[in-house]
């Protein structure tokens, strides 16, 4: 107790050095915490958007699909199936998908493109995807009537054209953009959808109809109502040719899939291609998806599903993602360690100028009967506590900053907001709590602390008390 | 009775080329309750003689026994303890513990003894009230003055009840009234305490009381007498 009460009051003789140590320190572990936050926050979104929206935890595939993704590589799908599948106590729901590829044609425009039949309503389950059809479309035409009738305060007509041919599938975000006030939106969204209004429908299973990614719908300059073609190659060499009537267009964020996707319903799809009651994938929604889960249903599904099906896992189907996100999460963890390879410097700088100036002093202590083993330990204290004040208030200020940000993720707006969509950004910084981190915190901050102790402690150890005092 | 005993004490240094006798074969010994002072013109020896018999140095030759204990003959943490426990250092810069209040710096000696807290406080109160600062016992160093803080230091040095006390130039640093009442304070102790007071000193006022003065001259012993004080 006494040597605690000794160090701490060594602490404070030189309150400015021990205030910039120790914010140093919490710097260190603020900004640690604060980019790991983010960093985990980030591939948690990540996660969510390409899994649990798109590719699921688990698959029922035919066993070619994955490696040649064809429609000749679609299996046969029947209710007998589904009820075994869903015999499984993990699975809750089944998702099912035919995609293929085929010429996408409207007027003198035609492209490539990737065709998703889908379940609108099971499909649901996984993403929300039907909230995304499109409600307005800034066109050259909307802007200069939307100009025209001046009715739009000034600052908004001079963002107009910075967001010319943008489709909108949430109002708050197009008066954002504008730079209007969204609490008023009941007098300016009604000049906006007098100009820039568009009416899109949901498709359904059993109804002929499709929807286009926003950049398909402006590369084939097509709005919905209009009509366009869909050309390919059907199952086994057969001739797949449909006309469709476009029902709405769907504001996806990636531009390179919005450039090359149609959604129709999977029945409909089904007909198109000529591969009645064939998938090519059945998203299996799972209860629980823990790592041990999704191997066990895999493992008592294997047994179950017919010979030309295998069941691919989430891993399998993203591990480029996985490997982009384990690269990033190497690269942040370097980070850190730089950032705390330098804040280990500032300590160390820290002890060898204590010790220095110190010298005498510590001499004097020897001498009078202080064992040296215990003058180290009060050093040891005193550097303990330098680390521990940084630590705590890092974390302290740190915690309600995260918690606030776990809660209020920063959405960007405006032309920022559209550059990171033209990049393939969700315009997004997602926050998560660290839990685990923050004991790590103590354990890295501990260890450079215990790192920076060696010079002062080898030094008191050798100390030469006659040399000492002529300090 | 004996308490201190040097037998053929040496000190050689080697610095690159030639060597330095700084002690050259001293013979001395100390009696309880002596009050003496080793004087002597600068390098002749007297911080080094000082040195060796506070265990803070050892002899390249001969002997340092206190009560009969061969300093040398003790490991480092050994050595340690036994300054704690028998040897009392008063510094020519006071050398407090900045940190501490008067009373703590009085009290630490016996926190590492490990005395109880009861006896601590009550030695401290007598030994700062034996050396005027009872009204002083919670003032920092900082906020004490020179001779203040050399009482302090004595007061500190007494603490843990030692055999003698070494006071390597108490006085250099004072002005001559500090250094009459620090002289005046150490004599009455050294009676009521019957502790043995050892200075190594230039200060006439010092040598003017002393009770026995050894002089040294190039590391050896040109007198030893004992004053008529």
């Amino acid at each position: 107790m006494e040597n605690l009460k000794l160090a701490w009051r060594n602490l404070w003789r030189n309150r400015r050095r021990t205030m910039i140590t120790a914010a140093s320190v919490f710097f260190a572990v603020f900004f640690a915490l604060f980019m790991r936050s983010l960093q985990l926050g980030s591939y948690d979104y990540m996660y969510k958007n390409v899994i649990e929206s798109y590719s699921g935890y688990i698959q029922l595939q035919q066993k070619e699909w994955w490696d040649e993704k064809t429609i000749d590589n679609s299996f046969g799908y029947n209710l007998k199936l589904e009820e075994r599948l869903l015999s499984d106590n993990n699975i809750v729901n089944t998702i099912p998908r035919l995609e293929s590829f085929a010429l996408a044609s409207s007027g003198s425009n035609t492209k490539g493109v990737m065709v998703m039949g889908i379940d609108p309503e099971k499909e649901s389950l996984l993403s929300d995807i039907s909230k995304k059809v499109a409600k307005y479309h800034l066109s050259a035409d909307a802007i200069a009537k939307i100009l025209a009738s001046k009715q739009l305060p000034e600052k908004a007509t001079g963002n107009l054209p910075l967001f010319e041919n943008v489709y909108y599938d949430d109002e708050n975000r197009l008066l954002q953009d504008l730079g209007l006030n969204v609490e008023k939106k009941d007098s300016y969204l009604p000049v906006l959808a007098r100009y820039s209004r568009i009416e899109g429908e949901q498709i359904k299973v059993g109804e002929p109809g499709v929807w286009l990614g926003q950049e398909l719908a402006k590369y084939l300059e097509v709005q919905p109502g209009d009509t366009m073609v869909l050309m390919g190659q059907g199952y086994h060499g057969t001739t797949a040719a449909g006309k469709y009537q476009i029902k709405g267009i769907i504001k996806i964020p990636a531009s390179d899939i919005s450039g090359r996707i149609v959604y129709l319903p999977y029945d409909v799809a089904q007909e198109l291609f000529h591969a009645e009651n064939n998938l090519t994938s059945l998203i299996l929604h799972v209860r629980d998806n823990s790592d041990k889960a999704i191997a066990e249903t895999s493992q008592w599904l294997s047994e179950k599903i017919p010979d030309e099906t295998r069941i691919i896992d989430w891993k399998e189907m993203n591990d480029v993602i996985i490997q982009q996100m384990e690269a990033d999460n190497v690269s942040g963890m370097f980070m850190i360690g730089i950032l705390y390879i330098v804040i280990a410097f500032g300590i160390i700088g820290t002890v060898l100028m204590m010790t220095a100036e110190r010298r005498r002093e510590f001499g004097v202590l020897v001498a009078i009967g202080m064992q040296k083993k215990k003058l180290a330990s009060i050093v040891g204290y005193e550097m303990m506590m330098i680390g521990l004040l940084g630590v705590m208030a890092g974390i302290i200020i740190s915690i309600p900053i995260i918690l606030y940000g776990v809660n209020h993720p920063i959405v960007f707006k405006g032309e920022l907001a559209h550059m990171m969509e033209e990049y393939d950004f969700e315009p997004k910084l997602v926050f998560e709590t660290v839990s685990y981190y923050y004991l790590w915190q103590a354990f890295v901050v501990a260890l450079m602390v215990l790192v920076s102790l060696i010079h002062p402690v080898r030094k008191i150890l050798r100390l030469k008390v006659v040399n000492a005092l002529r300090a | 009775m004996k308490v201190l005993e040097l037998k053929n004490a040496h000190k050689i240094y080697n610095s690159s080329e030639i060597q330095v006798h700084a002690v050259n074969g001293v013979d001395l010994t100390f009696e309880e309750g002596e009050f003496a002072a080793i004087v002597g013109p600068s390098g002749s020896g007297k911080t080094t003689l000082l040195n060796m018999i506070g265990g803070l140095d050892h002899p390249t030759k001969g002997l340092i026994l206190v009560e009969n204990t061969d300093l040398s003959k003790l490991k480092p943490s050994k050595l340690i303890d036994f300054r704690m426990r028998n040897i009392g250092f008063v510094f020519q810069s006071y050398n407090l513990i900045p940190v501490l209040t008067a009373a703590e710096n009085v009290e630490f000696i016996m926190n590492l003894q490990k005395k109880p807290k009861k006896e601590r406080q009550k030695r401290t109160e007598d030994l700062l009230n034996a050396v005027g600062l009872g009204d002083r016992i919670n003032s920092r160093p900082s906020k004490l003055s020179g001779g203040q803080q050399q009482r302090v230091a004595v007061a500190r040095a007494l603490a843990s009840k030692p055999k003698f006390i070494l006071a390597d130039e108490p006085t250099a640093n004072l002005d001559s009234k500090s250094t009459e009442t620090l002289l005046q304070i150490m004599e009455e102790l050294n009676r009521e305490e019957k502790i043995t007071f050892i200075f190594s000193t230039h200060d006439a006022r010092v040598v003017k009381r002393a009770r026995r003065v050894v002089t040294l001259e190039d590391g050896k012993i040109l007198s030893d007498e004992i004053s008529k004080n």
